[in-house]
């Protein structure tokens, strides 16, 4: 490490590291220092007459209501970390390390709710579970009633646990793969079976990965959105993130100074449980190198009989959380009226898909979406390279680098959106950027920070420096020699993140809402806009459209060897 | 059969509409020429505005618009920053959240014009000459035909709220949540401060387990899925537009008083193309455009002249008389909806009433 990072500096480029760090910071803090600025004032900051003030604050931290939200969030957040690392963790340890039949299906398909937005599985669990839902609808037939309902907290707790599985299922999975086999291997002979294995060495070995996706789970619990949004709307269950909408319409415009001081309070929370992960875990590299040798691989377990009982059980998590929702967004994208007491063969229809190519907006929606995804997907893609490369090689520039780029994801999209609003008009010299596609992609970027850069960093981890060490002795330039020896051999690991990116690009929504101008409209963006007027329809038939487009990137990317675990 | 009524008058409207242009001065007509261009920020869906958008265009072929279907609050968070920021922003704003729209007109947003169109406009339609209400939407009850039979749902707040609080009734009411909606406290308070009778509305929804809704998109969808039966306050354009397809749906009117909001046109007073503002106002307030609206946008037009399905006509004939329908006034009395001890006042009774807190 120490040697390293002398290395680094050594190459001349000293100016390079506090330059990245400089670039990540102005784009990361320009938002949040909007924002904190805001927060800190009594009207809107562009507005002539303002003050300095606790104001937002003192009123934030009295109303209840803000601790009701708080509260539902936590809950929320921590049904998520019940749910979804125990489960994540037994389908890692079942995927990757024993016999289980399908393997290969049940590791493509458990990724699949990250890679759909939230507001359109909530809209897809209502079709299915709802109280009018088609799933309902036969459990009522056959029991007489439907022992559940979908709109409570500890509901949406559930909900979100099941959907945020493939996260915890990730993190553990490429945890369990470079497990020290020989370890395992010495506890076979010593006569464990494949749990008491399990239990008594893989789980110590993966214990980082489950503090971090723990934490991780948290953390998304309190920036959760589009599920609350969607499902806690009739009972008004609000969570931190739906409790801005709240403020709006309690003092009937906009409060900027009161959304910007509880974005700046979810931030601290998130910044709160960021350090207490690094606390826990020591820093990014300690977690993998601690995992020793890969190589020469164990071969799988034998489940015995109880191979198809595990089957079976990841089998219907993901008929629950998987397809049944996607089978309900699809199904309402077809038909004009659902519900008990329809025949859904008699209001079979097209149409919505027919509005969607006839509206400018929404076409258009369609295409630029392509666009930002698959282009700008490639230019972040660079940009998280080298934060990911400052992180891993930068020392204590590096530290900076890996809070720094921690930190956008928890400002809530809209507030992170109007935020980027504010500094396209009153940072001059990025005005005239603000009605372009170039806006939504910095945006993008930036609130995608957290995720593109761990997977690079991950990918940095996974191959060797040594190329890169001999061209350095040799005498290559650091540049020539990162260029010759480790991009070649990062192929891999870049195809793939670049594929995530984009699929991650195809879902986002809230992020561009304020950005949204007529010719730069986005499906994501579209979406929030419609479910305030009222086209369920049409945003199921678009949320249809984008579930087909990164699902072929997907089977695509499958095909030519893309393995997102090996992240 | 009432169809095709409707039908028969709509083609004989559009033959008259068709030969009738908006009046705007040629002068105006010049320099839209020169200008070209066009900026709109509305929170009509564009799939209603499409219609209005391009017969405006076979009008003025060129003017390009840029049609943007925002959010209310989105219009009005955008319109204020970049007008702030001395940047490129919306030269007309077409919004049905009035107490925003009025907000922006008080505080010097607007430009004067007095359109050639607005000679007899309602007064209460306009303020002086900055802010024109161009729409009159009804609030009205919404139901699912699969679950109610039309002469079962009640028109009046006082059989409404017997209704709701039969067993039956439990937990399959929707309503606005006035504490989640800027749109929905407009309408609701609005039926508050001028119909007695919906204070015992309020409470029965509180016994009868009413859901709230933020938006009227969630709202409309759980009617049709049959999860609540009827949905109360929402704006009768867009469910009769929803109506248009989903022949479950059924719309009431409350003949013992109905609210109705007024959506709100101005043109920026900084617009960078305030003629081709001033005739598309010109040509929203026109017969031609107002009759659009009438039989194919289905947002209710706001000339009292117009016949067709969503105008001020067929709705004083749907709740019995012309006296029965209080249309929210553009005015800058309506600012004190955003004074807080007013909203408190509302909000106030609300949450004893509905949630016994």
């Amino acid at each position: 490490m120490e040697a390293r990072g002398r290395q680094f500096r050594k190459g001349g480029k000293i100016w390079l590291l506090p330059l990245l760090a400089f670039l990540v910071g102005l784009l990361v803090l320009a938002p949040i220092g909007i924002l904190l600025y805001q927060s800190l004032l009594s009207a809107p900051f562009f507005a002539p007459a303002k003050r300095f003030t606790l104001e937002a604050y003192r009123y934030v931290f009295h109303d209840p209501y803000f601790f009701e939200a708080l509260k539902n969030s936590l809950m929320i957040g921590l049904g998520m970390v019940a749910l979804a690392v125990p489960l994540g963790s037994l389908f890692a340890f079942l995927v990757v390390k024993t016999d289980l039949p399908f393997a290969r299906w049940f590791e493509l398909l458990l990724l699949a709710p990250i890679f759909i937005s939230p507001i359109i599985l909530g809209i897809g669990f209502i079709v299915a579970f709802g109280p009018s839902g088609f799933v309902s609808g036969w459990v009522a037939s056959l029991l007489g009633g439907v022992p559940w309902t979908i709109y409570t907290v500890p509901a949406i707790a559930v909900i979100a646990g099941l959907t945020h599985v493939p996260y915890v299922y990730l993190y553990v999975a490429s945890t369990i793969q470079n497990v020290d086999a020989s370890l395992e291997e010495a506890a076979r002979v010593a006569g464990a079976g494949p749990f008491r294995m399990a239990m008594t060495v893989t789980l110590p070995l993966v214990r980082p990965a489950l503090i971090y996706s723990g934490i991780l789970m948290l953390l998304l619990g309190f920036e959760l959105f589009g599920l609350p949004l969607v499902l806690g709307d009739a009972k008004g269950i609000m969570v931190v993130t739906t409790y801005l909408y709240r403020l709006t319409a309690i003092t009937g415009s906009s409060a900027y100074h009161l959304m910007a001081a509880v974005s700046i309070a979810i931030v601290s929370i998130a910044l709160l449980l960021v350090l207490l992960q690094r606390f826990l875990l020591g820093r990014t590299e300690g977690r993998f190198v601690a995992v020793g040798t890969r190589g020469h691989r164990l071969e799988r377990l034998p489940l015995g009989r109880l191979r198809w009982m595990w089957a079976g059980v990841l089998g219907l998590y993901l008929l629950v959380a998987v397809v049944l929702p996607i089978l309900g967004v699809v199904l309402r994208s077809l038909v004009i009226s659902w519900g008990p007491g329809v025949d859904l063969l008699e209001v079979l229809t097209l149409a919505h898909y027919r509005e969607i190519f006839t509206l400018p907006n929404l076409s258009r929606a369609v295409t630029n979406t392509l666009l930002v995804a698959s282009v700008g997907g490639l230019l972040s893609l660079v940009f998280y390279l080298f934060v990911a490369l400052g992180i891993q090689r930068g020392q204590a520039w590096g530290r900076f680098l890996d809070y720094l780029s921690g930190i956008p994801r928890a400002v809530p999209g809209l507030v992170m959106g109007l935020a980027f609003l504010w500094v396209f008009l009153f940072v001059k010299p990025l005005a005239p950027i603000r009605e372009t596609l170039l806006s939504l992609l910095i945006a993008y970027t930036v609130v995608w920070t957290p995720y593109g850069v761990r997977l690079l960093t991950a990918a940095l981890l996974q191959v060797g420096r040594e190329m890169e060490e001999a061209a350095r002795v040799a005498g290559a330039s650091p540049a020539r020699a990162f260029l010759n020896g480790t991009l070649p051999l990062l192929r891999g690991g870049l195809l793939t993140a670049w594929f995530l990116l984009f699929i991650q690009f195809v879902r986002e929504y809230s992020t561009g809402v304020y950005l949204l101008t007529s010719g730069t409209e986005v499906i994501g963006a579209q979406i929030v806009a419609l479910w305030g007027t009222g086209a369920v329809e049409i945003i199921a038939a678009l949320a249809t459209i984008q579930v087909i487009i990164v699902g072929l990137v997907f089977l695509l990317a499958s095909r030519i060897g893309v393995r997102p675990q090996g992240l | 059969m009432k169809f095709l009524l409707w039908l028969l008058v709509f083609l004989g409207a559009t033959v008259l509409g068709q030969q009738t242009r908006p009046i705007s001065d040629p002068a105006v007509v010049e320099a839209a020429r020169k200008e070209g261009r066009l900026i709109i920020y509305s929170s009509t869906d564009q799939s209603s505005a499409q219609a209005l958008l391009n017969d405006f265009r076979s009008l003025y072929p060129f003017i390009q618009i840029e049609y943007n279907d925002l959010g209310t609050q989105q219009i009005y968070d955008r319109f204020v920053s970049e007008t702030a920021a001395g940047a490129r922003s919306a030269d007309f704003l077409w919004s049905s959240a009035m107490e925003l729209q009025v907000k922006l007109v008080s505080e010097g947003y607007a430009l004067a014009y007095d359109s050639p169109e607005a000679k007899n406009w309602p007064s209460n339609a306009r303020l002086e000459n900055l802010a024109y209400g161009t729409t009159m939407e009804p609030a009205v009850i919404v139901y699912n035909k699969r679950f109610l039979k039309p002469e079962e749902v009640p028109t009046t707040r006082e059989s409404l709220a017997r209704l709701i609080q039969e067993p039956r009734m439990r937990g399959r009411v929707a309503t606005w949540d006035p504490e989640r909606s800027g749109v929905g406290f407009t309408i609701l308070k609005a039926d508050y401060d001028r119909f007695p009778a919906f204070q015992e509305l309020a409470r029965a929804f509180g016994r009868a387990q009413a859901a709230l809704y933020s938006s009227t998109g969630a709202a409309f969808e759980k009617v049709i899925s049959g999860e609540h039966y009827m949905a109360y306050g929402f704006f009768g354009s867009y469910a009769l537009l929803r109506q248009r397809t989903v022949k479950d749906l059924g719309i009431a009117y409350l003949t013992d008083g109905t609210v109705a909001i007024q959506r709100v046109a101005f043109i920026s007073r900084r617009a960078a193309h305030p003629n081709a503002a001033k005739l598309f106002l010109d040509y929203l307030l026109s017969l031609r455009g107002q009759n659009l609206m009438a039989y194919t946008a289905l947002i209710h037009a706001r000339r009292e002249s117009v016949v067709g399905e969503a105008s001020p006509k067929a709705i004083y004939q749907a709740v019995g008389g012309k006296d029965k329908v209080f249309v929210i006034p553009v005015s800058r009395d309506i600012l004190r909806n955003l004074d807080p001890a007013e909203r408190l006042r509302f909000l106030t009774f609300w949450r004893q009433a509905v949630k016994g807190q």
